[in-house]
């Protein structure tokens, strides 16, 4: 199974990941990402904040770049209507 | 052989040396579990009990979609499956994480063992009593704590039972599971635990990588977890 290496991008900087997971193909990494993002965005909601800036980079092992997935793709947000959203 | 069990209860009461040899009798046969095999399935009929001797197990539970439990880690001292003594299957599976060796008491050497020793027993009831106090911290973390504070929290306990079994280096330990793992014990997604791990290290509190952890500043640490080390019963009375 390959090994993938998910790298967090935020308004902080970024967290590499030096040990990686494996999965089975670029769609089961993308999933990864995409619970990881839904579970770190809610852990920040629960302390009030909601930021949805950021993106995790999913490497291969010579740490070139094979997929982003944009923290804003792991959500369906609905606002009430007239509300600005800065 | 059975060290860190005697360890383990001599914490928390005095054992004879007749009890001793008892418990000796008692876990004759020795295996060498390789890394990450699941040993005991739920459902399965039960007719000995496991007794971790070197190592890193756990109990885990799991979801039709893949999704995974760890509900409790085992340290070396620690019995795997006690409970199975009197439930005679277990509603969870045990895994090995790195290389494992165990023994094994037979369920019909135990049950003579709790006619001939009462006291014995009576540890034993504690050590099943003490496995459901750390599934009621493990709750507490899950439902109440941060993610950081429950990896923080899970740090503290771990360091506290392995150096009763005189497992850790100063404050250092090996502690041999991956990102992965870790984050089925906290309830975390690979990534997030790796997020959280980033933060107790910039806090100066805890490095952890590669199945090695060091814990910089316990006391700190502790009181980012909320960690009171009184449900692990550390003091020695009679039981």
């Amino acid at each position: 199974m390959p090994r993938f290496f998910f790298y967090v991008v935020n308004g902080h900087g970024e967290i590499a990941d030096d040990e990686g997971s494996d999965a089975e193909s670029h769609s089961a990494a993308r999933k990864i990402a995409l619970d990881s993002i839904r579970s770190m965005v809610a852990e920040d909601a629960r302390a009030g904040r909601i930021d949805l800036s950021g993106r995790i980079e999913i490497k291969d092992a010579s740490r070139n770049i094979l997929l982003t997935v944009c923290y804003a793709e792991a959500f369906d947000v609905r606002m009430p209507e007239g509300s600005a959203s800065d | 052989m059975i060290e860190t069990l005697l360890l383990k209860l001599r914490k928390r009461d005095v054992i004879s040396a007749e009890e001793e040899q008892a418990l000796r009798d008692t876990l004759v046969e020795v295996e060498d579990i390789p890394p990450r095999q699941t040993i005991l399935r739920r459902g399965e009929t039960l007719h000995r009990s496991v007794l971790l001797l070197s190592g890193l197990m756990c109990r885990y539970k799991d979801l039709r979609d893949g999704q995974r439990q760890i509900t409790a880690l085992h340290v070396p001292g620690d019995f795997l499956d006690l409970h199975g003594f009197t439930l005679k299957y277990l509603d969870h599976d045990v895994m090995s994480l790195p290389a494992s060796r165990v023994a094994y008491a037979r369920h019909d050497r135990l049950t003579q063992l709790t006619e001939e020793f009462p006291h014995l027993t009576r540890l034993l009831w504690f050590s099943t009593n003490l496995d459901a106090a750390m599934h009621r911290e493990w709750e507490l973390s899950l439902g109440c704590r941060s993610g950081a504070a429950r990896a923080a929290h899970l740090f503290c306990e771990i360091y506290t039972r392995l150096e009763i079994v005189r497992q850790v280096d100063g404050y250092a330990f090996t502690f041999q599971l991956n990102q992965a793992e870790l984050g089925e014990c906290l309830g975390l997604t690979v990534v997030h635990t790796n997020r959280v791990l980033r933060d107790l290290r910039e806090k100066g509190l805890l490095d952890f990588s590669r199945g090695l952890a060091v814990i910089h500043d316990l006391e700190r640490l502790k009181a980012f977890a909320e960690f009171d080390p009184t449900y692990l019963y550390l003091h020695q009375t009679q039981r």
